[in-house]
C-alpha cells in the first residue's frame, strides 16, 4: 500500500543521516572548519581548491559532484527541509530564476561586502545573480554560443571546412537552413544537426524576451512572434528529417557522436568537454568551432551561492568570491574551457590566445571571448525551465514524425501557458 | 461507599478469581504474567514505532499537504481543501498518466505471471544443477534496476540499438521504442518482466513443492499428461500462492516508476515519460508536479488517489481471492 511512501521517507532519512554524517558544515574534531560545496558537471575547482586549502590551513573543503539535474532537485528538497544543503552551491542559469523565487533561504551576499565585486562581471551576469539589493549567486562561468561542425561530413558534402569560412555560410539562422538542404543534398545519410531543441534554443537565445516579459515576468510566449519564429525554423528541419531528433547530452547523443551521425550542434564553450567526452579520441582533429547564426547568444553558465542553513556563511562567502575572481577564472578556462564571465578574464591575452587542441586547434579564447563582449543575454523568466521542456517536446514530436509543425505548436502554446502558471 | 461494595460482589460472583488474590502472588508469578500479557506487544512494537515514523506519519502529513497550496522550497502558502482533488481530476495528463499505468501493469503482469508459471514448472522437473538454474532466475531481480533501465535503454535504441538491429535483420523497419506509444509501453513491459519474473517463479516453486506427489502419480496412473497435470492439480493446488504474486504485482505494477523514468532520454531531469506523455506513469508524474515543477501539494494529492486506487484494487483482489479459495 504505502511503498512508495516508505521508501520515500527512508530516502528522507537516509538524506538526514547522510547530511549528518557529512558533518552540514560543523567543526571537525581537529578544530578546521569543514566547508562543502555542491557541485554538477566538471566546474574545473580540483586544483584550486587543493591551493585554497593549504593557503588556509584552518579550513577543509569537499566538493559534492552530482549530474546537473539531480542536483537542483536536491538543493530544492534541501531547502525545503532545512538542512543537507553544502555551504556553498551552484546553480545554473536556467534555474536561477526558480530559486530567486525562495531567496529567503539564502545568504544575502550583499551583508558580507559582494556590493564591491559588481565591477568585476559583466552586467547582465551581475543581474542574474541578484535581485534588487539582494545578492544571491556571484557568476562563475557563462555560455556564450557558437556552433560546431565535422570538418570531414562537411568535406564530404562540398562544403568549405575552414572556420572562418564556414561562419561565413552563415550569417543568420535562415542561412543556416538552407546549408542543411545543401548538406542533406550531399549527404542524405547523415543528419545535419542533433537535435530541434538546439537551434530553437539557439535562435530564441539570441532575443532580448523569449517566453516571459522583461518587465514584469509576465507569459508572452504565445504573442512573442520571435518564439513562433524560432520554432517555425526549428520545426522546418525536423520536419525535414534534418535532424538526429536526440534528447542532447544523453546517452543517446553520446553514442550519435561517437557515429558521426551529425553534423552540426549548437555549441556554448561548456559543450566542449561534452562533445569531447562523447566522440573520443578518434574523433580528434574532425569537430571544429565556428560562429553561430545570427551572432552571439547566452547559453547556460552557473553562480555560487550560499544558503542560509550553512553554519559558515562568513567562510563560504570568502571562498566563493576567491573561486570566482578573475585570475582563477582564467585558469578554469585554461584547464577546462569553461568560459569566464568577467572581462577581465575573458579579454585577458592569455585567454584569448587559448586554443583548443582537439577542435582542429580553434582559437577558443578568441571565438567565445568576442561573441561573449556582443552578448545581450535573453530575460528567464521564474518558470523558464518548465515551459522550455514544453516546446522541446514540441519540437521531438515533429522530429519523429509524429505531428506536424502547426499541431506540435498548437499542443504547446496550451501546455506552456499551464506550465508557466 | 454504599455503591463500591455491590459492584464488586457483583463481579465476584461472575469472576472465580478475585482480583485481590494477585497482590498475594508471589513476584515471580506476577512477573510471568506481564511476561505473558505485556512481552508481545514490547517485541512486535518495534516494527509498528518504525512503521508509525516512516509509514503513518508520512502518510498522514501527505494527506494535510494535499488539502494546502504547498511549494516545495517555500512551504505552506494556505488552507485550498479540495481544490488540488478537484483540479487533479480535471487534469487530462492524470488520466493520461493513470491511463499509461493500468496498460503497463496489464502488458507486463499477465504475461510476466505466466511465464513465472512455466518456468517454476520446469524448475520443479529434476533438472541437472538446479541450484544453478534456481540462483539463475533471480539474478535479474538483484541487478540494480536503475543499471537495468539503462541497458535496456541500450538495447531499445532507435539509431543503434540492438533490437532494431536484429529487427533489421530479418526485414522490420527500425521502430522508435520512445516515440510509439505501444512500442514503449512494450519495451518498459519487457523490462519490468525480466526484473520479476524469476522471481515469482522462485516463489511458485516453493509452492508447488508443497504439492502432494501422490496426486501427480495417481494422475499419470490414469494416463494423464503433463499438460492437464499442470492445469488440473499444479495450478489449483497452488491458487493462495498465485494471489498473492497476483496482488504483489499489482501493487508495484501500479507504482511502476524507475524503468519509465530512466528510459526516457532526459531522465529524472527532464523526462515527462516521452515527448507526448505517452509513457508516463502515476509515480513519474507525481515526481514531475512534486520535484520539477515544486508543487508539493498537488503531487500530494497524486500520492492519495494513488493510494486510494490502490487500496481499491486490494480490495478487488481480496474478495477475489476469498471466493476462489472458498471455491477450493
Amino acid at each position: 500500500m504505502s511503498r512508495t511512501r516508505v521508501s520515500k521517507a527512508v530516502a528522507i532519512a537516509l538524506a538526514a543521516t547522510a547530511a549528518a554524517a557529512c558533518g552540514g558544515g560543523g567543526a571537525g574534531d581537529d578544530g578546521k572548519i569543514k566547508l562543502s560545496i555542491g557541485l554538477f558537471s566538471d566546474f574545473g575547482y580540483d586544483n584550486l581548491i587543493k591551493e585554497y586549502q593549504a593557503a588556509h590551513p584552518g579550513i577543509e573543503i569537499e566538493q559534492r559532484k552530482v549530474k546537473m539535474e539531480q542536483h537542483h532537485t536536491q538543493l530544492a528538497t534541501q531547502l525545503a527541509g532545512g538542512r543537507g544543503a553544502a555551504d556553498i552551491v551552484a546553480i545554473e542559469e536556467g534555474n536561477i530564476a526558480q530559486f530567486r523565487q525562495s531567496k529567503d533561504k539564502f545568504v544575502n551576499l550583499a551583508d558580507y561586502g559582494a556590493k564591491e565585486l559588481q565591477s568585476q562581471w559583466t552586467p547582465w551576469k551581475w543581474a542574474q545573480g541578484t535581485d534588487g539589493d539582494f545578492v544571491l549567486g556571484l557568476g562563475t562561468d557563462m555560455g556564450s554560443l557558437a556552433l560546431c561542425y565535422r570538418r570531414d561530413l562537411f568535406e564530404a558534402a562540398g562544403l568549405p571546412t575552414d572556420r572562418e569560412a564556414v561562419g561565413e555560410l552563415w550569417p543568420t539562422w535562415e542561412d543556416y537552413v538552407k546549408v542543411a538542404d545543401q548538406f542533406t543534398a550531399k549527404k542524405p545519410d547523415v543528419k545535419f544537426v542533433d537535435a530541434a531543441q538546439n537551434v530553437f534554443k539557439a535562435a530564441l537565445d539570441q532575443t532580448e524576451e523569449g517566453y516571459f516579459a522583461k518587465a514584469d515576468d509576465s507569459y508572452i510566449a504565445d504573442t512573442n512572434p520571435k518564439v513562433a519564429q524560432a520554432f517555425k525554423l526549428a520545426a522546418s528541419l525536423g520536419e525535414k528529417k534534418q535532424t538526429s531528433a536526440l534528447t542532447p547530452f544523453s546517452q543517446d547523443w553520446n553514442v550519435a557522436l561517437k557515429q558521426a551521425s551529425f553534423a552540426t550542434t549548437t555549441c556554448p564553450a561548456w559543450a566542449l568537454a561534452l562533445i569531447k567526452a562523447g566522440a573520443g579520441d578518434e574523433a580528434a582533429g574532425k569537430w571544429d568551432i565556428a560562429a553561430a547564426p545570427g551572432g552571439g547568444g547566452n547559453w547556460g553558465g552557473s553562480f555560487l551561492a550560499v544558503p542560509k542553513q550553512g553554519k559558515h556563511p562568513k567562510e563560504s562567502y570568502e571562498l566563493a568570491k576567491w573561486l570566482t575572481a578573475p585570475e582563477q577564472q582564467k585558469r578554469i578556462f585554461k584547464e577546462t574551457g569553461n568560459l569566464p564571465s568577467e572581462p577581465a578574464a575573458f579579454k585577458d591575452p592569455e585567454v584569448t590566445a587559448t586554443v583548443n587542441e582537439y577542435f582542429n586547434a580553434a582559437p577558443v579564447g578568441q571565438i567565445f571571448g568576442t561573441s561573449a563582449e556582443n552578448l545581450k543575454p535573453t530575460y528567464r523568466g521564474t518558470k523558464d525551465a518548465p515551459v522550455t521542456l514544453v516546446f522541446n517536446n514540441a519540437l521531438n514530436r515533429v522530429e519523429t514524425g509524429k505531428q506536424t509543425a502547426d499541431e506540435a505548436f498548437q499542443q504547446a502554446l496550451g501546455e506552456a501557458r499551464d506550465a508557466a502558471k | 461507599m454504599t455503591v463500591a461494595p455491590a459492584r464488586s460482589s457483583g463481579t465476584g460472583t461472575k469472576r472465580p478469581v478475585p482480583p485481590p488474590r494477585a497482590a498475594r502472588q508471589p513476584w515471580r508469578l506476577r512477573l510471568g504474567w506481564w511476561d505473558l500479557k505485556v512481552t508481545p506487544y514490547l517485541i512486535i512494537a518495534p516494527f509498528f514505532v518504525v512503521f508509525g515514523i516512516f509509514g503513518l506519519y508520512p502518510l498522514l502529513y501527505t494527506a494535510w499537504v494535499s488539502l494546502h497550496d504547498w511549494q516545495l522550497i517555500d512551504g505552506d502558502q494556505g488552507f485550498v481543501g479540495l481544490a488540488n482533488y478537484t483540479e487533479l481530476l480535471a487534469d487530462q495528463h492524470f488520466w493520461n498518466a493513470l491511463g499509461n499505468t493500468v496498460s503497463l501493469f496489464v502488458l507486463s503482469t499477465f504475461p510476466q505471471l505466466l511465464a513465472a508459471l512455466g518456468l517454476a514448472a520446469l524448475l520443479d522437473r529434476g533438472l541437472r544443477g538446479r541450484a544453478f538454474w534456481r540462483a539463475g532466475v533471480l539474478l535479474p531481480n538483484v541487478i540494480s534496476v536503475a543499471a537495468v533501465a539503462l541497458v535496456f535503454a541500450q538495447l531499445f535504441g532507435r539509431d543503434f540499438g540492438i533490437i532494431n538491429f536484429l529487427l533489421g535483420l530479418v526485414g522490420v523497419d527500425p521502430v522508435d521504442w520512445r516515440a510509439e506509444t505501444w512500442a514503449s509501453h512494450l519495451a518498459i513491459s519487457s523490462m519490468v518482466m525480466w526484473r520479476w519474473t524469476g522471481y515469482n517463479a522462485l516463489i511458485y516453486l516453493a509452492a508447488m513443492q508443497s504439492v502432494p506427489k501422490d496426486m501427480y502419480e495417481s494422475a499419470m496412473l490414469d494416463g494423464a499428461s503433463r499438460w492437464r497435470t499442470f492445469w488440473s492439480i499444479t495450478v489449483p493446488s497452488i491458487r493462495p500462492t498465485i494471489m498473492f504474486t497476483a496482488i504483489v504485482s499489482t501493487i508495484g505494477g501500479l507504482q511502476l516508476f524507475v524503468e519509465p523514468q530512466l528510459f526516457d532520454p532526459g531522465g529524472t531531469a527532464t523526462g515527462t515519460g516521452g515527448t507526448d506523455r505517452q509513457f508516463q506513469t502515476l509515480v513519474m508524474y507525481l515526481y514531475e508536479k512534486g520535484f520539477r515543477l515544486f508543487d508539493a501539494g498537488y503531487s500530494s494529492a497524486i500520492a492519495w488517489v494513488l493510494f486510494m486506487i490502490i487500496l481499491l484494487v486490494a480490495v478487488v483482489n481480496f474478495t477475489l481471492t476469498r471466493r476462489i479459495a472458498s471455491k477450493g
